[in-house]
């Protein structure tokens, strides 16, 4: 998915190579400079140069990157700023806009919906793939504990169930919950950019860095600027990658945000999963999962059946997330 | 001169200066990045803000990570870089240099 799309080579006057670097979509990767007969960081900012001109003429003008620790420092000298950093990476970013502009779009929707100054703030993050009554179930219990809740829907456009889709579907899921504030996760939550594993097969450890980065992102930018006290989780019984986020979660957010995990809604004997409802779509067997559906997914799953079955036999993935 | 879409000019290589010139609703805001802040920030912040006056632009948001650019080459990216946004590059103001 990731795949590289370009890749620059910079050469001497003897055709040497002296500094390469690639951009995948709007993250820059694997920047490697030689300093050998150069001024201290003159070839480096030679390349991100070159990458962000390369970008810009693409319309392309928020980047990210990705990079150990020891080099966060030459980035944010080229304008990049921190979003979050563990002993393993950094994440950060530039460009035309920033997670502040993020931040007071969200808040924005919540001033315009007169949600604002709320005291008690929580926050869930969900792909709702599709929305489901378990989905439901937690925003619920959420938007019982507190004031104004933000359900942050993650916005890449991976899986099989369209953003447009997703988001329309949890909108309507919880129109009647008036303190509820439905918005996109944008870049900055379980994105392809800090989280990559959520939509990949993935090695447990690159799960945790990863899981870690995009927890400190939530606790240091997001959750601050939003005010936000309480971050709710759905428990998680059987996805490997959202398993372990929610103990990064659980072990990085407190004390600055609270987390409260709610179990899992049942139906009879079964867990409620989107996963289980993909499945089902694929087998044909949508009607065996109606009950778990609030109705207007189950419309939605039922007018667009041929839809949803062509995109997976197109190769989407819905066993992931 | 109305921005219509983001654009960049110029470089982060020493002695030059990259601007990123975007939409606002209103008014001129200028993040500058620069090693030489302290000393020539407030200068370089006014050579921007008075190009942008120069080329009638009234609302802008600017970024600029400067690298020791001097006042003639901040100018002609501040320039360059408007043009872009503004989708003028065909019809290039000249006499605002």
């Amino acid at each position: 998915m990731q795949q590289i799309d370009t890749t620059l080579g910079m050469y001497n006057e003897q055709g040497s190579l002296i500094a390469t670097g690639s951009v995948a979509g709007n993250v820059l990767k694997y920047v490697g400079v030689c300093n050998k007969f150069s001024t201290q960081g003159s070839h480096f900012n030679s390349i991100v140069s070159a990458l962000m001109n390369l970008l810009a003429q693409r319309g392309i003008f928020h980047l990210f990157v990705f990079t150990k620790v020891k080099y966060s420092a030459s980035f944010q000298h080229v304008g990049f700023h921190e979003l979050a950093q563990t002993d393993l990476g950094a994440i950060l970013e530039t460009g035309d806009t920033d997670v502040n502009d993020y931040v007071r779009r969200v808040e924005k929707v919540a001033t315009e919906r007169r949600l604002l100054p709320a005291k008690r703030v929580g926050a869930i993050v969900m792909n709702a793939n599709p929305f489901t009554l378990g989905h439901r179930y937690l925003v619920e219990q959420a938007a019982q504990e507190n004031e104004l809740v933000y359900v942050f829907v993650v916005s890449d456009d991976v899986s099989l169930f369209t953003t447009a889709e997703r988001l329309a579907l949890v909108k309507q899921g919880t129109q009647d919950l008036k303190n509820v504030v439905v918005v996109t996760g944008d870049q900055y939550m379980v994105s392809y950019v800090t989280f990559p594993a959520y939509f990949l097969p993935t090695a447990d450890e690159a799960i945790q860095f990863q899981t870690t980065l995009d927890a400190r992102l939530f606790r240091d930018q997001i959750a601050p600027a939003l005010q936000i006290q309480t971050r709710y989780l759905g428990s998680e019984p059987i996805s490997r990658t959202t398993g372990i986020y929610n103990q990064v979660l659980q072990a990085e957010l407190p004390p600055s945000v609270d987390v409260k995990v709610i179990s899992r809604l049942t139906h009879g004997d079964q867990v409620i999963t989107a996963t289980r409802v993909r499945q089902a779509i694929a087998e044909n067997q949508a009607a065996s999962v109606l009950d778990w559906l609030p109705a207007n997914t189950a419309d939605f799953i039922q007018q667009n059946l041929a839809t949803l079955q062509a995109r997976i036999q197109k190769g989407m993935n819905i066993n992931g997330n | 001169m109305e921005i219509k879409k983001t654009a960049i000019a110029g470089t982060l290589e020493s002695s030059d200066i990259q601007l990123t010139i975007s939409r606002a609703d209103s008014g001129i805001t200028i993040d500058l990045q620069s090693d030489v802040k302290k000393v020539f920030g407030d200068q370089i912040e006014a050579v921007i803000k008075e190009t942008l006056k120069s080329l009638d632009v009234t609302a802008a948001k600017v970024k600029a990570v400067d690298k020791g650019a001097l006042d003639c080459v901040i100018k002609a990216r501040t320039v360059a870089a408007v043009q872009r946004a503004a989708e003028t590059t065909d019809t290039p103001a000249w006499e605002v240099l």
